[in-house]
């Protein structure tokens, strides 16, 4: 109906589903996958017709959560995304500028309460609690990402709690609403959450390598975007732990390009790419770890899905773009 | 006189025991769910914990005070009744539960807390106000109770998880606010982009993204899933009403129908999903979670439509000494859609819209020669007295409280319709 109505909301809808393409669906792809992973199978069944509908309602029920993260994530996007453009484009106030941010903002609110609804339909309150701390934490990534002191900018754990935020809380929490959802124990439920936790952190620590070096193994070939937004990441706080006067650098701020270069050439001489990269294996082996430990089953979809999982946990790290 | 000395008599007890002492309800009709006048002495050693922990108050010395009451006539007690004073004490308890539910980890985020909490006593709490006295409205009283033990803890728990919903109401208007009024902002100030002023809208937006997911995690707590698709409903209905608002065809905006769903949407929505949500929670029957609904329903609309008047009236009886901030940000209100009925030229001039201030001065004459204001006025009538009509369709009670706060009820009714500011 609203979409009827305003056909404004209609585009920033269709940027939903063009970023969906292009994520490749990275998080819906890992949850249903964990969905069958975690399949609990009816053993005797009364008659197929039951087995299935139970099975198959719990199924819709677990790709709502799905599409719920995906509303999610696309409406922090929407929120981060197109106010960082008012950042950039220095506030041109032209009305399309202006209606651009307020439709942004709204369009991220429509999906929030569409996310909302859904929550509530699947009448499983813990589950509303798990997603809703997940709006929480992005918030409080963000927040924490705009609002550092210099010490704070130049600490790795401060650095890791907020990547932890924006990044891996929405899989990590939406991987245990999963599990919570088949009614899986707490300790498979923990599973879960260890599984999409760690996934997120190694996606993120390779993310910030790959915008220094971009497809080439060398550096400066990267769209060196987070450096230049002032965004201090994984490589460059390992380099500052070997070359102290990095920091000197850092707090002078990036907005002078010759920082930037500088900053390039203490991270060349630095073992700050391969550091983030062992951190990254770190976490890749934690998440497969979680797998392995879930309890047996030999079940052939599920083998299938948790083999899946696993090579999950090898592509984060081995990818190129 | 008496009631009005009794009351304050009792707001100074409760200020002198509300901290640190704790009284147990000693009459069943001060236990639980009863709230009259400032009866709330909340133990200040109690944990603030949202909305799942539960408190022990009551003064004995309202007992005898009751008996007092009881003998007076009852013109008396609807003389020296204000709606708000009803729950004043409890208000603060929820604000000060508010503030411990907001608190960020980041500190710029809890200065948006604090903006949260402006506004809420700029707002005289409307909205906590009317879902207390619903909540009152509609006790349901234990008929023979086991033992006072179990009455109590029941109807404590009962009016705690009340109290939630007009905390997760109010966070989730300000988030709205947040959302809304920042973004106005930008408007007015025309995009000029210092740091701060990025900052600022940045924060705004996600403080009340902040705010929405407190709500959520709070309303999750209720365990009820039936009231967390009420809520969620109201998010996406505000949404709905701020597109509405910003996104109109030339048509639409010359629509009364499309002005008063955008009007339900941004307005009377969220309080008549919480007196709905109000009613659930106490276990009330479908037609009474119905009336309360209405109630809410018919309350924000006349609210809003004395809300269009008074920014063309302003204090004054006559025109043009109101703010007119809406006909300014080219929101066309009802007093104009009225004067558009008698006068079809205006719709040129509105269509024309208003950033030409000379255009204001059209408007305002046809407005002035119209019955528009009048008209407006009588609609507000309308929907106030649709909401008395519901308060008084509610089963019958003979319960004081449960009296005197539907009373306070009917006199919101009519506050939304005299006021004038």
């Amino acid at each position: 109906m609203v979409i009827a109505e305003v056909p404004k909301l209609a585009s920033a809808a269709e940027y939903f589903f063009k970023m969906g393409v292009e994520g490749k669906r990275f998080r819906p792809t890992v949850l249903l996958l964990m969905a069958t992973a975690l399949n609990v199978r009816v053993p005797e069944p009364l008659h197929d017709g039951v087995e299935d509908a139970s099975a198959t309602e719990l199924r819709t029920r677990q790709q709502c959560i799905a599409e719920i993260t995906e509303m999610i994530h696309v409406a922090s996007l929407l929120h981060d995304d197109v106010l960082d453009d008012a950042d950039t484009r220095r506030g041109i106030g032209s009305l399309n500028f202006v209606m651009g941010n307020k439709l942004a903002v709204l369009a991220g609110d429509f999906l929030l309460s569409r996310a909302c609804v859904a929550l509530a339909s699947l009448k499983n309150t813990e589950v509303v609690t798990l997603l809703a701390t997940v709006v929480e934490h992005l918030v409080t990534g963000e927040t924490m990402q705009m609002t550092t002191s210099s010490d704070q900018r130049c600490s790795m754990d401060y650095y890791m709690q907020k990547t932890y935020y924006k990044t891996a809380s929405l899989i990590s929490n939406s991987c245990k609403a999963i599990a919570l959802l088949a009614g899986q124990t707490a300790e498979v439920a923990i599973l879960a959450f260890d599984y999409g936790k760690n996934l997120g952190l190694a996606y993120q620590l390779i993310d910030d390598v790959l915008d220094f070096t971009g497809t080439s193994a060398s550096l400066g070939k990267g769209s060196l975007s987070d450096i230049r937004h002032g965004i201090i990441t994984a490589p460059i706080l390992f380099a500052m732990e070997e070359f102290p006067q990095l920091r000197t650098v850092v707090e002078q701020g990036f907005e002078d390009s010759s920082n930037v270069d500088i900053a390039l050439e203490y991270l060349g001489k630095s073992r700050g790419i391969q550091k983030t990269r062992e951190l990254a294996v770190k976490h890749a082996n934690l998440a497969a770890a979680a797998i392995d430990s879930l309890p047996e089953n030999n079940d052939e979809d599920v083998t299938k899905s948790r083999r899946a999982l696993l090579d999950l946990t090898h592509r984060v790290i081995t990818r190129n773009k | 006189m008496l009631i009005y000395r009794g009351l304050s008599r009792i707001s100074r007890i409760s200020k002198k025991t509300s901290f640190g002492r704790r009284w147990l309800p000693s009459h069943p009709l001060l236990s639980g769910a009863s709230h009259s006048a400032a009866a709330a002495a909340a133990d200040s050693s109690v944990k603030v914990l949202g909305c799942r922990e539960a408190y022990s108050w009551s003064l004995p010395a309202l007992h005898g005070i009751r008996h007092q009451i009881h003998h007076q006539s009852s013109s008396v007690i609807e003389e020296q009744l204000d709606p708000f004073s009803l729950v004043a004490d409890e208000l603060s308890i929820l604000a000060k539960r508010l503030r411990s539910m907001v608190v960020a980890e980041v500190p710029k985020l809890a200065s948006a807390a604090e903006y949260f909490f402006k506004m809420g006593v700029e707002g005289k709490r409307f909205r906590p106000t009317v879902l207390l006295l619903m909540a009152t409205a509609l006790n349901v009283r234990v008929p023979e109770p086991l033992h006072d033990g179990v009455e109590d803890a029941l109807a404590t728990e009962l009016r705690t998880r009340q109290q939630c919903i007009a905390e997760i109401t109010e966070m989730i208007h300000v988030a709205s606010l947040l959302h809304d009024d920042v973004l106005d902002d930008a408007d007015t100030r025309r995009g000029i982009g210092s740091l701060n002023f990025v900052m600022g809208n940045k924060l705004a937006v996600l403080a009340g993204d902040f705010l929405l997911s407190r709500a959520c995690v709070a309303l999750a707590s209720l365990k009820n899933t039936e009231v967390v698709t009420l809520l969620a409903t109201v998010v996406e209905h505000l949404v709905t009403g701020e597109t509405m608002q910003m996104t109109t065809s030339s048509d639409q905006r010359c629509s009364m129908d499309y002005y008063m769903q955008k009007t339900y949407y941004k307005t009377a929505s969220l309080i008549s999903n919480s007196c709905k949500a109000i009613a659930l929670l106490a276990g009330q029957t479908a037609e009474v979670a119905i009336l309360a609904f209405d109630y809410g329903k018919n309350l924000g609309l006349a609210y809003q439509l004395i809300d269009d008047v008074l920014d063309f009236t302003g204090t004054s009886a006559s025109l043009g000494k109101g703010s007119l901030s809406d006909i300014r940000h080219g929101i066309i209100t009802a007093p104009i859609l009225f004067a558009m009925e008698e006068f079809p030229q205006l719709r040129t001039v509105v269509e024309q819209g208003f950033e030409d201030s000379s255009n204001v001065d059209i408007a305002l004459e046809y407005l002035g020669k119209s019955r528009g204001i009048q008209k407006t006025r009588e609609l507000a009538v309308k929907h106030a007295n649709l909401a008395a009509a519901a308060i008084d369709s509610l089963p019958e009670n003979n319960d004081e409280d449960v009296t005197k706060s539907r009373r306070a009820l009917l006199d919101l009714t009519h506050r939304v319709i005299t006021r004038n500011k």
